[in-house]
């Protein structure tokens, strides 16, 4: 658009011409929209390029997520090896020490994601675009649960390599490319249900405080729902998968290859509960944007 | 030169509400103002420009392709500032403005220079960095246009693009609209409910009423000049002057009314003109201006209206 006349000659001057110019460059595709979308909720979520106050939540809750990691990688450092064998917890329990961090990470990242273009009906200006809004959707979806591996994925893998640098990780690299392998499987599953949870919940409504307030109410009341059909009336223990977080602890303790805690329900049930959970999250979410009346 | 936009009885229905029916319409190049009352089908059909709305009947044709089929190829060669405020409030105008025109395609380093320049050139290049949340009206209205143009489409699409702007605004508003079209060479529908504002800037019209079109073309083959009417502006030196054309003239057999120094002749044939201008040498009035009558805009939306 700018022309930029280089006159440098013996006086060195430049004519800098600053008037509009037709674009004739390069034009990019659906898929550079996507990664458009991608990034600026990405930035928005992790309150990036906005006021301090917006950074506060998301860098709070990686802190909490990574805090225990990093502790645990000091304590290898600190205490001897027999020690540390019997205080430091296994890789698939170290999400026991983080699900409020997750927990909080979820209950505004899908809000922030989505609400606010509603809200501001900034959604019009995107449909506007090269968008469709499944494309819109899937690259808000990309962009929560890449947000949310910064908690799910990250502080195992912190916590993989710290210890590894001490000599206290698995043995050998086929070992410590099982457990990396197992870290990131387990990782990323539990982002992209989460991810679901979250984007379903804020489908729903275009205020924040309203989504993050339901996507809490979503995660303490299906534990209360679960919890009285097995408590009180006596059902089997598979009725626990009904709880939102169930679900993604048992699969990650399936994925390293232990019972869990519903050691009596088969792994392929609790697979099925995470897949089916997500694809209802996903469905629900991808049902409202389709019903959704920008212009009329 | 192609059409732009191109409809054939092309028909939208809300439920139990029409609000296109058998639309025909061409588009051509240059400034196209889209003209209605509320209701009448304006927002819906340029929704159904960009592809959102499949039509219910008859066919839509945008630069050449169907919108429907080819969303995304079209909607990256088109342009669109909604009615309603669409800007995010927390974000600067030169973040909106550059992100939306990557998500129309255009490179990071592009669609950041291009950001700054049309910024600069809807006049907002000292607050692009503030946050559009501290913007007035006024200002909105003009990161919306700058947002629609940024990407240099071939097609604009500005809903209401004057609404809630004061007379001052408006009038800088209509000259920006004016500069897109004309200036910048993109075509452009404005869509607008203010007739005059349309006919200010447009070179062409589609008329919707009802969700039909009523009348659609060049403005100047619309207004034409068969107002069926004469304008004599006479010398304002006696204010009777006026008035006593209009008694000579109905004396004569032609009917006339004054509008202080003009008098509106009915122009039944061409010796009309003769007629008048006995008068007003008999009467020694001195003459300024005579013709024919042009057709506003508002005539034809009238005539139109009357027609069906």
């Amino acid at each position: 658009m700018s022309d930029f006349i280089d006159m440098s000659g013996p006086s060195g001057s430049h004519i800098y011409d600053g008037g509009y110019r037709k674009y004739t460059g390069e034009r990019l595709g659906q898929s550079a929209a996507v990664w458009s979308v991608w990034r600026q909720t990405v930035q928005r979520v992790m309150g990036l390029r906005r006021p301090a106050r917006s950074k506060v939540l998301p860098f709070l809750s990686v802190i909490i997520a990574y805090l225990p990691a990093a502790v645990f990688v000091g304590l290898v450092a600190l205490l001897p090896k027999r020690i540390n064998q019997s205080v430091l917890p296994a890789y698939h329990e170290y999400y026991g020490f983080i699900t409020a961090a997750i927990v909080l990470f979820v209950v505004f990242t899908g809000p922030e994601a989505l609400c606010p273009d509603r809200r501001s009906r900034v959604l019009s200006l995107y449909l506007a675009a090269p968008l469709t809004r499944a494309t819109y959707l899937l690259a808000k979806a990309m962009a929560v649960a890449c947000v949310l591996t910064l908690v799910t994925l990250g502080p195992p893998l912190l916590l993989l390599v710290g210890r590894a640098l001490q000599g206290e990780g698995p043995q050998g690299p086929l070992g410590f490319l099982s457990v990396f392998a197992r870290i990131a499987g387990a990782g990323l599953m539990m982002a992209v249900f989460y991810t679901a949870v979250s984007l379903a919940v804020s489908s729903l409504t275009d205020r924040r405080a309203f989504a993050a307030g339901g996507t809490l109410l979503a995660v303490i009341g299906t534990s209360i729902v679960a919890g009285i059909l097995v408590g009180a009336l006596q059902l089997s223990s598979g009725w626990f998968l009904l709880n939102l977080n169930v679900p993604p602890l048992e699969l990650v303790a399936r994925i390293y290859g232990m019972p869990g805690q519903l050691s009596a329900q088969p792994t392929w049930l609790v697979a099925a509960s995470v897949a089916g959970w997500s694809v209802a999250g996903f469905a629900l979410a991808w049902w409202r944007y389709q019903r959704l009346r920008v212009t009329r | 030169m192609p059409d732009v936009v191109r409809g054939d009885r092309l028909t939208k229905r809300w439920g139990a509400t029409t609000a296109l029916a058998d639309a025909t319409f061409a588009i051509g190049t240059g400034v196209t103002g889209l003209v209605g009352a509320n209701g009448a089908g304006k927002t819906t059909l340029l929704g159904m420009v960009l592809g959102l709305h499949r039509p219910d009947g008859g066919t839509i044709e945008v630069l050449g392709q169907d919108p429907v089929t080819f969303g995304p190829r079209v909607r990256a060669r088109v342009g669109y500032a909604p009615e309603h405020d669409a800007l995010p409030p927390d974000m600067t105008a030169h973040d909106v403005v550059r992100h939306l025109a990557e998500v129309h395609g255009l490179p990071r380093r592009a669609a950041t220079e291009r950001a700054s320049d049309v910024l600069f050139e809807v006049g907002l290049g000292e607050e692009r960095f503030r946050q559009v949340g501290t913007f007035s009206t006024g200002q909105r209205q003009r990161v919306k246009l700058a947002q629609a143009i940024a990407h240099d489409p071939d097609l604009v699409l500005l809903d209401e693009p004057t609404n809630g702007l004061d007379p001052v605004q408006r009038e800088e508003m209509l000259h920006l609209i004016r500069k897109v079209g004309h200036g910048l060479g993109m075509n452009v529908v404005l869509s607008s409910h203010l007739l005059e504002e349309v006919e200010r800037v447009s070179d062409a019209v589609v008329i919707l009423d009802g969700g039909r079109v009523v009348a659609s073309g060049r403005m100047a083959e619309l207004r034409g000049t068969d107002s069926g009417e004469l304008v004599v502006q006479v010398d304002g030196a006696s204010i009777d002057a006026g008035p006593a054309l209009v008694e000579r003239l109905r004396d004569d057999g032609v009917a006339a009314v004054a509008r202080g120094e003009r008098v509106v002749v009915a122009l039944e044939g061409p010796a009309v003109y003769d007629i008048v201008r006995d008068a007003l040498a008999d009467l020694d009035i001195g003459l300024r201006r005579m013709e024919q009558r042009v057709s506003s805009l508002e005539d034809v939306f009238m005539a139109a209206g009357d027609d069906e």
